[in-house]
């Protein structure tokens, strides 16, 4: 086995010495043993609580909230405006022409907006959305056209040349439908400092938008649409949120609130991440066991022996981080899936967020999750590992590997929340962020990415260790 | 230094295991001042067992060991009684060798200038201020020495004080540890190699696998090893094997066209060669050297034996 | 025969020597004190009154907030008192250790005294600085009189509580390093338990679902015990008042050295 490959026989040699130490098999067992730590605490203090009192709310998917001033439009047609202005009440907030079946919640809509920070947007049916210019914010002209079952979306700087958005095609679209402008503007979460403490709040906010040039056609053989005759309406049901409009002289200011979206939630638990969260004390014995793999040669010269009998010492590291990681990730694995299964059950039992979907590993995003956290943890002991080589002590490497690790975590809540989202995507910390699930407001960086940066800190502190392995004596 | 008296180490029926292996077992002997006590075994017998249980780091299963008639532990300057060099290497590497000493002398209150008394004893002045992990592995070995003698202290124990030293070091040694036999202390050198023990013990303590083998002076075990030994030197080498075989002795040839003879008195070897006409050259009394004794001795002991390598 | 000093501080002398004659000794210390004193004035610099719903309402507990830096620099403190007991046995100098002061409580006792001098020390220095940094940025960010906070002052009943009581922290973090790794022997086990002791706990509190336990390990956890110290406002609201989370934190400590010394006195060198 491996017997002509130098390097082969290398890893084997890397791998005998490491479960040859009981130490160091048992800060192996220790990763699993402390990830499962949280998950088993939380199974075991679980009181196998009843289900609340009456049935959870069923809150609906989507919000289909926004102020509208509308005709009704039969048969094929058009409607066109000119976005004069928006005001910037959140980056999602929306203004814009939209075609909707009817005056009722959920119905199906077409509409064609513009946003203060994402550009010119066509979107419809609650999820999907399609781009159009990225820098286009109002002043913008704007055009949606129906014919037959298909609308099409059309936005233009001069009003003569139009590019296309998007274009939908409606199921069933009865022959009058609705048409006209609207305006929404999301919540937008609200993060306050008192008492030492951040207090987060979703405070709804109000949208404002200015039109001119509004014309509604109707082609052909359909009966126009009477000009002046627009009517207000709004679907949120307390009057605090309803919005309103005023025209002068065809120029229209129309104010609302809500959104016509699917749901987000930026408060939601991320169950997954939750199950996972033990691994950010069982990367502390991945630490210690990366640590020690190494020092271990520093003590009493055993390096001596190790470089003597392969030379290459950049493939020693080679060897001992492929040993390392692949034994780290495999402990890893056992621990998030287990942890992943044990938790599930009693996760969703104290939930606040009831009605969630039933998680499994055979959901794409939750097994990211799991063998992300099961990658995260190798990377922590390979990266230990190319620590201890650089300062050669374990009492100096294992702090220096775990307190950036650590640190974002600890100034939760005491520090506010960008400082914290800062130094979430500076450190090696951002490696935790692979198992993320759902987009919070407390979001920092995407899954993936995160993943990246620590992965960039240890192909950075390899290539530092083998650079000083090579130069310095031994 | 203290009085004589208070030199003497006592072990007592001392039984010590680590998990299931038996490292010392029932031993019993004395090391008395003015004489340097060799304490040898093959590796692995219990030696450093032994020396740890005299100076109260490792506590035996049973038995006693006692220093001037107390047990280590509870002496209050213990460095002014018993100095000991177990491992050399045991140093905080990047600590000075005058440092390494320091902290020792404070800790029994013996005054600093001991300190650099004790480095120019050993020849390590020059060294002094350089760190630990700097020195070569005679250069420590003589730091742990200086290190034992620090307290002037009427007992010593030493492990394995020739370990690392050139020839010019270890002639060095011998005198050393003789001269301070010769203050009237008890000294205790225990090694593995018994050569080098030839010319400086008096007295040895052999021990294998645990047990003690013998307790005598050193003159009384070449003795004992060597009676019954003629070498003899006689040109029909050959011959005189078979014939002296024949009347019942154990023949060995020797170097040089040596034979060593035993089971036989010598005045019965002449005669026998006499008859057959072999003229004997040489006839001496063997006195085995103390490094045959011992491997007579501790033959049965041995946990590790090398095989020899086949001759091709 | 001359008379010699007293066991005691024969022992301290040799355990001060040993300290101060390693190169390590200045640089941990030095990382504790400049960790402490970073660590606190960026946490400093980072809050403002504009981030609170009017800028006197913002009720912060500033002396807490500038003393927040101890959060780093403790970790040098406990690579200190881990390597104070760990080294010995990592370079096999405990057995000459043991041979001069043959007394196990003895010893233990000793390296408790020289390795909580120097985190005292590191701790006034550490506190001092952290204060002072909060003396220079605070009014900056809006913590003026005007809004109702006072310039942190030692001269103030609280602020001299929580100061003296961080810096009695940070010996305590001291002490139960020390105790672990008598008890363990091995410097990276020590450490690694340490800092799990440390740091896990608010983390693991954060993550179970039960309000209860998240409280129950705010009261009991070590870190979080200990620096409720440094509290100066809304003292009936806290998990554990000041002096007995600090009381917490000490049985810990002593709980490790006792464990510590029991292990130190029966086991084989």
């Amino acid at each position: 086995m491996g017997g002509h490959d130098p390097f082969g026989r290398l890893v084997l040699a890397e791998w005998t010495k490491l479960r040859s130490v009981p130490r160091w098999m048992m800060a192996l067992a220790a990763v699993v043993g402390l990830t499962l730590l949280v998950a088993v605490f939380d199974k075991a203090s679980d009181q196998g609580s009843p289900a609340e009192e009456g049935e959870p709310l069923q809150k609906p998917d989507f919000s289909d909230q926004f102020h509208f001033v509308h005709q009704p439009l039969t048969g094929d047609g058009s409607i066109v405006a000119h976005v004069v202005s928006q005001e910037d009440s959140h980056e999602w907030a929306k203004a814009g022409l939209i075609m909707k079946e009817r005056l009722e919640v959920g119905a199906p809509y077409a509409a064609v907006l513009v946003t203060p920070d994402h550009g010119v947007r066509m979107q419809w049916d609650f999820d999907h959305d399609v781009a159009g210019s990225d820098d286009g914010a109002a002043p913008r002209w704007l055009r949606l056209t129906r014919s037959g079952d298909v609308v099409t979306g059309y936005e233009s700087t001069d009003a003569r040349n139009w590019q296309q958005v998007g274009e939908v095609d409606l199921d069933d679209l009865p022959s009058t439908v609705e048409v006209g402008l609207f305006v929404a503007s999301p919540d937008a979460v609200v993060i306050t400092r008192q008492y030492g403490s951040n207090s987060v709040n979703e405070t709804p906010t109000r949208g404002e938008a200015v039109f001119d040039n509004v014309s509604v056609e109707a082609d052909g053989s359909s009966p126009s649409p009477a000009d002046g005759e627009w009517s207000d309406y709004d679907s949120a049901d307390e009057p605090v949120f309803r919005g309103s409009s005023t025209e002068s002289d065809g120029v229209f200011t129309v104010m609302g609130s809500g959104d016509i979206a699917e749901v987000r939630r930026p408060f939601g638990d991320d169950l997954v991440e939750l199950s996972l969260s033990g691994a950010a004390v069982g990367m502390l014995a991945a630490a210690a066991l990366g640590a020690l793999f190494m020092t271990a040669e520093f003590k009493r010269g055993m390096i001596r022996t190790t470089f003597a009998a392969s030379p290459g010492r950049g493939r020693v590291l080679a060897a001992k981080a492929i040993v390392l990681g692949g034994a780290t990730f495999a402990a890893g694995l056992v621990a998030s899936v287990i942890a992943f299964l044990v938790s599930q059950a009693t996760l969703r039992h104290t939930s606040r967020d009831p009605g969630l979907p039933e998680l499994s590993l055979a959901n794409l995003t939750v097994l990211r999750a799991v063998v992300g956290t099961a990658v995260l943890i190798a990377l922590v002991a390979v990266l230990s590992l190319a620590v201890a080589t650089i300062v050669r002590h374990t009492a100096l490497a294992i702090p220096l590997v775990v307190l950036p690790l650590l640190v974002p975590s600890l100034v939760e809540g005491g520090l506010p929340l960008s400082v914290e989202n800062w130094l979430t995507r500076l450190t090696p910390a951002a490696g935790f962020a692979v198992q993320q699930t759902i987009t919070r407001y407390d979001t920092a960086i995407a899954p993936l990415v995160g993943l990246g940066v620590l992965a960039a800190y240890v192909a950075v502190a390899l290539a530092v260790a083998t650079l000083l392995l090579r130069r310095r004596d031994a | 230094m203290v009085a004589a008296m208070d030199a003497t180490i006592e072990v007592r029926g001392v039984h010590k295991r680590y998990g299931r292996t038996t490292a010392v077992d029932d031993l019993s002997f004395t090391v008395r001042p003015g004489q340097v006590t060799g304490f040898v075994g093959p590796n692995g017998a219990g030696k450093s067992t032994t020396l740890r249980v005299i100076l109260g780091l490792d506590a035996p299963d049973e038995g006693t060991a006692l220093v001037g008639g107390r047990p280590y532990r509870t002496l209050r300057t213990p460095l002014l009684h018993v100095g000991a060099l177990l491992d050399a290497t045991a140093v905080h590497p990047a600590r000075r060798a005058r440092d390494h000493l320091g902290w020792m002398a404070q800790s029994n209150g013996i005054p600093g200038a001991r300190v650099d008394e004790v480095l120019e004893l050993v020849g390590l002045t020059s060294a002094a201020r350089r760190r630990a992990g700097g020195l070569s592995l005679g250069m420590l070995q003589r730091l742990g020495i200086a290190g034992a003698v620090l307290g002037d202290a009427p007992t010593l124990l030493f492990d394995e004080p020739v370990n690392g030293l050139d020839p010019d070091g270890i002639r060095w040694i011998r005198g050393f540890l003789r001269s301070l036999a010769a203050e009237g202390r008890a000294v205790l050198v225990s090694s593995h190699l018994m050569s080098e023990l030839e010319d400086t013990a008096d007295h040895l303590v052999v021990i294998g696998r645990g047990r003690l083998i013998a307790d005598t002076s050193v003159r009384d075990l070449v003795a004992a090893a060597s009676k019954d030994q003629i070498l003899l030197r006689t040109p029909g080498r050959s011959e005189a094997m078979t014939l002296l075989a024949n009347a019942g002795a154990t023949v060995t040839a020797g170097d040089h066209g040596t034979l060593t003879v035993s089971g036989l008195p010598a005045e019965r070897v002449v005669a026998l060669l006499g008859e057959r006409g072999l003229p004997v050259m040489e006839v001496t009394q063997h006195r085995a050297s103390l490094e045959e004794a011992y491997m007579e001795l501790t033959r049965d002991a041995l946990d590790y034996e090398a095989v020899a390598l086949e001759e091709s | 025969m001359p008379r010699r000093a007293p066991r005691l501080r024969r022992a301290v002398q040799a355990e001060w020597t040993k300290l101060r004659t390693v190169p390590s000794l200045p640089w941990l210390l030095a990382v504790a004190v400049g960790l402490t004193v970073l660590g606190s004035a960026g946490a400093l610099a980072s809050v403002d009154t504009s981030q609170c719903p009017t800028p006197s309402e913002c009720f912060e507990d500033t002396t807490k907030l500038s003393l927040t830096g101890i959060w780093l620099g403790q970790a040098a403190v406990v690579v200190l008192g881990v390597l104070a007991m760990g080294s010995e046995y990592g370079t096999g100098t405990i057995g000459s250790t043991l041979a001069a002061t043959p007394s196990r409580r003895l010893v233990l006792l000793a390296k408790a005294v020289a390795v909580s001098a120097v985190a005292l020390v590191a701790g006034v220095l550490g506190v001092l600085g952290s204060l002072a940094a909060g003396r220079a940025i605070l009014p900056g960010n809006g913590f003026t009189s005007a809004n109702g906070y006072e310039p942190l002052s030692l001269a103030d009943g609280p602020t001299l509580r929580a100061a003296a009581g961080t810096v009695l922290y940070l010996g305590l973090v001291a002490l139960l390093s020390l105790g672990v790794a008598t008890a363990v022997r091995d410097t990276a086990g020590a450490i690694t338990g340490v800092l799990l002791l440390l740091y896990a706990f608010p983390i693991v509190a954060g993550l179970v679902s039960d309000p209860a336990w998240q409280r129950r390990l705010a009261r009991y956890g070590p870190m979080e015990a200990g620096l409720s110290i440094q509290n100066t406002t809304r003292l009936d609201d806290l998990p554990i008042a000041p002096w007995p989370g600090l009381g917490v934190l000490a049985t810990y400590a002593g709980v490790a050295l006792l464990s510590g010394l029991l292990l130190f006195q029966v086991r084989d060198a």
